[in-house]
């Protein structure tokens, strides 16, 4: 809150900013979830989705027997598969919502909701643009002239909040699969436990070499600082740091190569095996949303967030016209590269086995971040 | 020492995503082009699949260049046959030396598709034909003989699979 903004105008623009966030969510979710679908379809010489429903009834129905009745695909519902975006998610929802008997009631549907929040509430310190993306028009009765940040909460240490936070996750996973009373998800959600914190300790410790780096902990000070007054040695730390990071971001985001409390092939589907229905759709969103935090982390922290070159390098680039500012849509372009990487990792590389899991994490990532660190601690105490 | 650099620096993940990734930019920008594909998937009913050349479709009797039947009534695929679903008759004819079929029963409900029959056959006087689409309403449409709208000399009558199709 700067001092010449009353507590209500302040808080209308937060009210504002965070339906911007949820919105945005809700924009990109839905289209992960589709770009999973096609993009693992290419992967593998498939097609993905290419059609949702040859309906009879309804408006679809009619329109789907017009159309092949003039001998044409019907676009409504056949259209590339673009009909999947609203159906995926329609699904889910209009779904029946089951409670086991003996399931212990009230954590088991207290628990996608923590899960959910931990997710979303991520968002309030991510900063996809440092300093104010517009000023609303004088025109506006109570806001008027004033500006709408890039980012929710520009709090001193928003790297803290959002490692806190989004540990909070944990216990979704955990208290759904205890709560479920039933053993697969129990065992997922132990599996669950044990891997998320074995890899918060790289995950965080790969997070370190940027911030000594930078020596700051607020998040815009944090990116510009990264993108631009790094020495040239500084690339290395983090282009290491990029990729342990994003490995430890399979991991916390149960993605494929981690996929250890899922386990489709011998845990039925883990932790949210006795769910359906809405609250499935809790977890599921949750994972997806996980899944852009990370990949909104990444493209902040090593991939130079709003500024337009990677790892530090973009001192070269200041001054140019439009390369050379900042811009929103460099952050959103590479939030969706990286999210890109995710399906193609996961449509490429086969599950690790449990045991092999905590092999690399503790054997492998957690030495090899140290050892990053101290390289950039040198840099930092030497440049 | 080499086991542990194999293991730090991720090669094989390299390559791998390398290839998967060429994959996905071929099949990306040549999937809706009907004339360049790269993809191995068909869009089944409405673009006709071309199945490959070995496919065991349904069992099909040939005829030769003069329209004879070419089957000498051996029996020898009726002998073969796990299931027994060929059930032969043999008869004359006039001017034709070997032995005629008056009937050929073929009961595809209890086919297996092996293709016994026809590696039996001395004379290629059988096939599987390419024909996937076999299913029907009624159960007797399965037994199919040498003669009626549906015998051994023609493929069944495809399925009907849109809405189009019923109008």
């Amino acid at each position: 809150m700067t001092p010449d903004m009353t507590l209500t105008q302040t808080l209308v623009i937060a009210l504002l900013q965070a339906i911007a966030v949820i919105l945005l969510i809700f924009i990109i979710v839905p289209l992960t979830i589709f770009a999973e679908r096609k993009v693992l379809g290419f992967l593998q010489q498939r097609l993905g989705a290419t059609r949702v429903a040859g309906g009879h009834v309804g408006i679809t129905g009619f329109m789907n027997k017009r159309m092949w009745g003039m001998g044409k695909l019907p676009f409504l519902s056949y259209w590339r598969g673009i009909p999947m975006l609203v159906a995926d998610v329609l699904k889910l929802f209009i779904k029946e919502d089951i409670v086991p008997t003996k399931a212990d009631k009230w954590v088991f549907l207290f628990s996608p909701a923590l899960s959910m929040i931990a997710a979303i509430t991520v968002f309030a310190a991510v900063s996809f643009y440092p300093g104010a993306l517009f000023h609303f028009p004088k025109a506006f009765p109570l806001i008027g002239g004033l500006p709408f940040n890039g980012v929710l909460a520009d709090v001193n240490a928003g790297l803290l909040l959002i490692l806190g936070i989004a540990s909070v996750g944990v216990y979704g996973i955990v208290l759904g699969g205890w709560a479920s009373n039933s053993k697969y998800p129990l065992l997922g959600g132990l599996r669950s436990a044990a891997q998320i914190v074995s890899y918060e300790v790289p995950l965080t410790l790969s997070l370190l070499a940027p911030v000594v780096l930078a020596g700051t902990l607020n998040f815009n000070d944090l990116t510009r600082r990264l993108a631009t007054e790094l020495p040239i040695w500084a690339v290395l730390p983090m282009i290491v740091g990029f990729l342990i990071y994003l490995t430890c971001g399979f991991a916390e985001c149960n993605r494929v190569p981690f996929d250890m409390p899922e386990a489709e092939t011998e845990l039925v589907a883990g932790f949210h095996t006795e769910y359906a229905g809405i609250r499935f759709a809790l977890f599921y969103l949750a994972e997806y949303i996980n899944m852009m935090v990370a990949a909104a982390i990444a493209s902040a922290f090593f991939l130079g967030g709003p500024f337009l070159a990677p790892f530090g390098l973009h001192k070269f680039l200041v001054g140019v016209p439009f390369l050379g500012a900042p811009n929103a849509l460099f952050m959103v372009a590479k939030v969706i590269f990286v999210l890109f990487v995710f399906i193609w990792v996961r449509g490429t590389i086969p599950r690790y086995r449990y045991d092999q899991i905590m092999a690399v994490g503790w054997k492998y990532l957690i030495p090899l971040t140290l050892v990053n660190l101290l390289a950039a601690a040198a840099i930092r105490f030497a440049c | 020492m080499k086991n542990f650099l194999k293991t730090l620096i991720p090669i094989d993940i390299a390559k791998g995503l390398a290839l998967t990734g060429k994959r996905f930019g071929q099949v990306f920008f040549t999937a809706n082009r009907r004339k360049v594909r790269l993809h191995n998937t068909e869009e089944y009913p409405e673009r006709p699949v071309q199945v490959a050349p070995r496919f065991r479709g349904r069992l099909q009797m040939l005829k030769d260049e003069a329209g004879e039947v070419k089957c000498v009534v051996c029996m020898a695929c009726q002998k073969v046959c796990p299931t027994g679903v060929i059930t032969i008759e043999g008869g004359k004819k006039e001017g034709r030396k070997t032995k005629l079929p008056v009937r050929y029963d073929f009961e595809m409900e209890r086919c297996i598709f092996c293709e016994f029959c026809v590696e039996s056959c001395g004379f290629d006087a059988i096939i599987l034909n390419h024909q996937f689409e076999l299913a029907v309403y009624d159960r007797e449409d399965l037994s199919i003989g040498m003669d009626g709208a549906q015998n051994m000399f023609v493929p069944s009558p495809v399925a009907k699979f849109s809405v189009a199709d019923e109008e």
